[in-house]
């Protein structure tokens, strides 16, 4: 199950989806919490110390590649569970946090 | 970055979630569009709905098949009704309604988190029904 919180600022979403990340966790399920907001402040709101939130998953990892017919695909240069091992911090209740860092500008990715 | 967030989000395991950006932008770059459920916070004033209501257009266009949303900040029997009137009328489902809650806001000012600070506040307790929900 994939699931997108939206809401304007200050609307609560953050500790919405820190909470939920935790409650599905304590549920039994395995949890990746994504931080995509371009002023990340998940880790706080999940129960993460200041000096344990991850560095943001470099865009690099993405690469572009040319399909058979033609066309172009972005596709990670290593399969999604190492970049969430490799990039993500480990919260309280055994979330997985990465963080998408800031969106450089429009159109970018 | 929208391709990146989607790759690594359809390559997790169980449940994914995503704290999105405040803006609608993200949406327009169409970032959930691997998103199976897109959960839009409301609060209980005019602004806010529109909003939802935007993100709740935008989605459906992105062909994300459940549109949820979450009632916020509720203070009132009134609060909750223009809440459930609003999700009535677009075809919203609303998940849950989360109180206005002073330990969210103590939480925020300590920086820690809701569910150790405060873990038998209501706000807690309506967010354990809507993982419930989510879940079922």
């Amino acid at each position: 199950m994939k699931i997108a919180v939206a809401g304007k600022g200050g609307s609560g979403k953050t500790t919405l989806t820190a909470t939920l990340a935790r409650l599905f966790a304590r549920r039994g399920r395995q949890v990746l919490a994504v931080d995509a907001d371009s002023n990340p402040n998940l880790a706080a709101s999940l129960g993460l110390s200041a000096d344990k939130v991850p560095a943001p998953v470099p865009r690099e990892l993405l690469q572009d590649r040319t399909t058979d017919d033609g066309s172009k695909i972005s596709v990670l240069s290593m399969p999604a569970s190492e970049v969430a091992a490799k990039y993500g911090a480990i919260a309280p209740d055994g979330v997985r946090l990465i963080v998408m860092g800031r969106v450089a500008h429009a159109g970018a990715g | 970055m929208r391709g990146l967030l989607a790759e690594i989000v359809s390559g997790a395991q169980d449940v994914a979630i995503a704290d999105m950006e405040a803006g609608l932008e993200n949406l327009s770059r169409g970032t959930p569009r691997h998103a199976d459920i897109v959960v839009t916070v409301l609060e209980p004033y005019y602004r806010s709905l529109e909003t939802g209501a935007r993100v709740a257009e935008l989605a459906q266009e992105l062909g994300v098949k459940k549109v949820h949303a979450v009632a916020n900040k509720v203070r009132s029997p009134a609060d909750a009704a223009a809440i459930e009137s609003f999700c009535k009328s677009r075809g919203i489902t609303l998940l849950g309604t989360v109180p206005h809650d002073d330990a969210i806001l103590d939480a925020d000012r300590e920086g820690r988190a809701l569910l150790d600070r405060a873990p038998s506040s209501p706000a807690v307790r309506a967010i354990q029904g809507i993982a419930d929900s989510l879940l079922a």
